[in-house]
């Protein structure tokens, strides 16, 4: 005998199903196939305008990386994440066991501690390009001070990295700041009473106690604060375009330059594939985390 | 030694403040401050008096005007899609178990590793051919949905007890149903952080609209600025920071306003008070 059941548990399956469609048309529209293409398109000579795509085996990485500019590139990105990463983290968790060690101002001091994060990068950049304008900026009005001449903070090669690295560090703290101060937040408190209790304190109970407790935040922290970096393209953009001399351009400005300014769309998939190596590393580091926020 | 020891993280604490606050404030007083102030020597930290025409000059010569009503469309019109698409999908994910929600879910935090600056390419070559570039639609369509906000909002209906499913369906509700009278509501702060954490990041979005928007009408307030700051109009800062101030304020208010939304948006945790 059919009775209706089997015929009702698929009208069952279907809903749900139809509700996953329009999400998975989007995923596979727009992240899927172009994480695919971009892994294909680095294997060939791809035309702007369309048309066909000519295959050239590792062409375009070996041109890529033969090109001194994308050298320089790479080099100089490595220089500015190894000046923002650590800064920021490191900021980023004593500003947080600060704050939360700040009593009745807490709320304010933490407040005013976000803003970094939560400025437009353009607009920031502005405003830094003008507080680090030659002469008359508010950095050289400082200087001025202490009897320092005006420095061409952005038009010196020697200095533009290092100021646009302080822009870094002045962004990414406040948001490493906000990961700390929500993993703190989740600490049980019995366990800090139990430390306190026991008479360890300070710097031991930091090292003891707090960070192998938000270790899973703290790895969650280093991971937005590496990925910040490595892809950072907003302020450099505004701020020095790259230069001068080439002397902060990173890697994504040179994707971008190579793409879109040069339109060697193979040469830079090919770059911006390079930049995937390094962020499935820290991609893995990330679905680590993922997995044990899942629980 | 206690007293110096609160003494000096105290003023570690002030010192830090300033910093984050000072650009902010740099950008407010030199948007208001007269043009022949601007350059003068020596720090003047408060302006004579008040000149707001660098805010007029931002608005009509910097294009900001237009601007912030394509970023208000742009910005809202992929929030709606993005609800739309993902609201179903993480409802889908959390509450019906099978092989294929699995996989799919597999897909999604797959999804959320593929930094956009790998497809960015592709999609580019992808809205040229179908003939979206320099167009609104090129702008929205290519965040129509968001792995993070189906994982974000996922997370959230998980915690909805299976037993009030099992009674709304006992009840005769379909999954339809369910969905908007009980995961909805329940999962309400969630998509409330990913709403904000959505406006707040294509309102910022910089990179896509500068591949996309050729023509100037259709500058998001980002481009718009950035734009103006490249052209030819000497060093008109008041005029510059005012934009800034255009561009800054309304994330800093949405982030005043929805400070707890906007904290889980961004860390995906919840943090109490």
């Amino acid at each position: 005998m059919r009775d209706a059941s089997p015929h009702r548990m698929r009208t069952r399956e279907i809903a749900p199903m139809l509700m996953l469609v329009p999400a998975g048309i989007g995923l596979a529209l727009f992240v899927v196939v172009p994480a695919i293409l971009a892994f294909v398109a680095s294997f060939f000579e791809v035309p702007l305008a369309g048309g066909d795509w000519r295959f050239v085996g590792t062409g375009n990485f070996e041109r890529i990386l033969a090109d001194p500019a994308v050298q320089r590139a790479l080099l100089n990105t490595l220089v500015y994440s190894a000046l923002t990463i650590v800064p920021s983290l490191v900021l980023g968790l004593a500003l947080a066991l600060l704050t939360n060690a700040a009593g009745r101002a807490k709320p304010v001091v933490r407040t005013l501690l976000f803003l970094p994060m939560t400025a437009n990068l353009v607009a920031i950049a502005v405003v830094y390009s003008w507080i680090f304008s030659y002469p008359g900026g508010f950095a050289n009005q400082l200087v001025g001070v202490f009897g320092i001449p005006p420095v061409n903070w952005l038009g010196d090669p020697a200095t533009a990295l290092p100021v646009v690295a302080l822009v870094g560090v002045w962004r990414t703290a406040s948001l490493t700041m906000l990961i700390f101060f929500a993993g703190l937040a989740t600490m049980p408190v019995a366990i800090d009473e139990a430390a306190r209790a026991e008479g360890i304190r300070g710097l031991r109970r930091l090292w003891l106690i707090t960070l192998p407790m938000i270790r899973p935040t703290a790895v969650f922290a280093t991971v937005l604060a590496i990925l910040n970096s490595v892809q950072v393209f907003d302020v450099i953009n505004v701020m020095t375009q790259g230069g001068p001399l080439g002397s902060t351009e990173t890697v994504l400005t040179m994707v971008w330059r190579i793409g879109f300014r040069y339109f060697d769309l193979g040469g830079a998939s090919a770059l911006a594939l390079l930049l995937l190596v390094v962020l499935v590393a820290v991609g893995v580091l990330q679905r680590r985390t993922l997995a044990g926020r899942t629980r | 030694m206690r007293m110096l020891f609160r003494l000096a993280t105290g003023t570690a604490l002030a010192l830090a403040v300033v910093i984050s606050v000072f650009p902010f404030y740099w950008m407010l007083r030199t948007s208001v401050a007269p043009a022949d102030e601007t350059f003068a020597r020596g720090i003047s930290w408060v302006p004579t008096r008040f000149d707001f025409s660098g805010y007029e000059r931002a608005w009509e010569t910097g294009g900001l005007g237009s601007a912030v009503l394509v970023g208000v469309v742009q910005t809202l019109g992929i929030l709606a899609l993005q609800l739309l698409t993902c609201i179903p999908a993480a409802y889908v994910l959390a509450k019906v178990r099978t092989r294929t929600t699995a996989l799919a879910l597999a897909v999604v935090i797959g999804s959320l590793l593929v930094p956009s600056q790998v497809t960015l390419i592709p999609l580019f070559i992808g809205v040229n051919l179908a003939g979206l570039s320099n167009s609104l639609g090129g702008l929205i369509l290519p965040f129509a949905t968001s792995a993070f906000g189906i994982y974000l909002i996922r997370q959230q209906m998980v915690s909805i007890p299976d037993a009030v499913m099992e009674a709304a369906r006992a009840d005769g509700l379909g999954h339809t149903q369910r969905l908007v009278r009980i995961a909805v509501p329940m999962a309400a702060p969630g998509i409330a952080a990913f709403s904000v954490f959505s406006v707040f990041a294509h309102w910022n979005e910089y990179l896509w609209p500068l591949l996309i928007a050729r023509s100037a009408e259709l500058r998001t307030p980002p481009l718009a600025l950035a734009a103006f700051q490249q052209a030819d109009i000497g060093f008109d800062y008041p005029a510059l920071t005012a934009g800034a101030v255009l561009v800054t304020a309304p994330m800093v208010v949405l982030f005043l306003i929805a400070q707890r939304r906007f904290v889980q948006g961004m860390s995906g945790t919840e943090i109490p008070g």
